[in-house]
């Protein structure tokens, strides 16, 4: 294995689906090129580092006025419509 | 042990719980907050709309990740704002991934579940902003989101070896971006 036939499947080994023969190919050439190491621990890196971010953020107060005020006037349509 | 009685799905709720999810997720996508604001409030709506059609919030979770990027999609294209993508290399081709072309140097120790530093949380969200939407949005679903690569695949009309393409070349422009704030020392 090269580096970049290693760069090919790397996303596939950082999510372990590669098979065994391909993942022992992939870490005897890790264990010898010092470049590809680094270049692996840093992608994973990256990818840890993105599961870290926030999945919610904080609303602007402008928005979370502006939203209430758009379910309520849904809600009251919606409370008209079934009425009538 | 009796499980536990699930909250009941209210308008309230779902404003309280996904408002701001959704929020993040049409940010990031369109990286422009007035966008994101407009994109909320129609997916909101459309979930108050059909609530009664939920079982639970498991439910629920999925079906607006789907309706989120859906509505942020047609948002862009809306305001015919789309950044072109112009590029010979074929993005959907893993074999034609390139690698870092500069030195590579060590990047210091990261636990398995970090903790960033606002700091940290910003520099990151500055460098999703620069990447090409082909590769932001399948990098903010499956990275970000944690959404499995065939979810993305179904939800953006890309076949499973395209979004692993886009999410390589993303992952490794993140990388790129990202190097110089999280390195720690050069190789020997």
């Amino acid at each position: 294995m090269n580096c970049q036939q290693l760069l090919q499947v790397l996303l596939d080994y950082v999510s372990r689906e590669l098979v065994v023969e391909q993942c022992e190919t992939v870490e005897i050439h890790i264990r010898s090129c010092e470049r590809c190491s680094i270049l692996v621990t840093s992608y994973k890196h990256t990818v840890r580092i993105a599961k870290a971010l926030p999945k919610c953020g904080q609303l602007p107060p402008t928005l979370e006025a502006r939203l209430r005020q758009a379910m309520a006037a849904h809600l009251k349509d919606d409370a008209g419509t079934t009425q009538g | 042990m009796v499980a536990p009685i699930p909250e009941q799905l209210t308008p309230e709720l779902v404003f309280r719980e996904y408002a701001p999810r959704i929020y993040q997720i049409a940010r990031r996508m369109l990286g422009n907050d007035a966008d994101a604001e407009d994109v909320t409030q129609d997916v909101l709506l459309q979930v108050v709309r059909k609530l009664d059609t939920f079982r639970g919030q498991s439910q629920l979770g999925t079906w607006l990740h789907r309706v989120t990027v859906n509505a942020a999609l047609a948002h862009r294209q809306k305001r015919a704002n789309r950044q072109k993508y112009e590029t010979s290399e074929n993005i959907d081709e893993l074999a034609t991934v390139e690698g870092p072309t500069g030195p590579v140097n060590r990047w210091n120790e990261l636990p398995e579940e970090p903790v960033l530093a606002a700091e940290q949380a910003e520099i990151i969200e500055q460098a999703i902003g620069t990447l090409p939407e082909p590769f932001r949005d399948v990098y903010i679903l499956a990275d970000v989101e944690g959404l499995a690569n065939s979810e993305i695949g179904e939800m953006l009309g890309l076949s499973l070896p395209a979004v692993k393409s886009r999410l390589h070349r993303a992952r490794l422009r993140m990388r790129d971006a990202l190097a110089p704030h999280f390195e720690g020392g050069l190789a020997s």
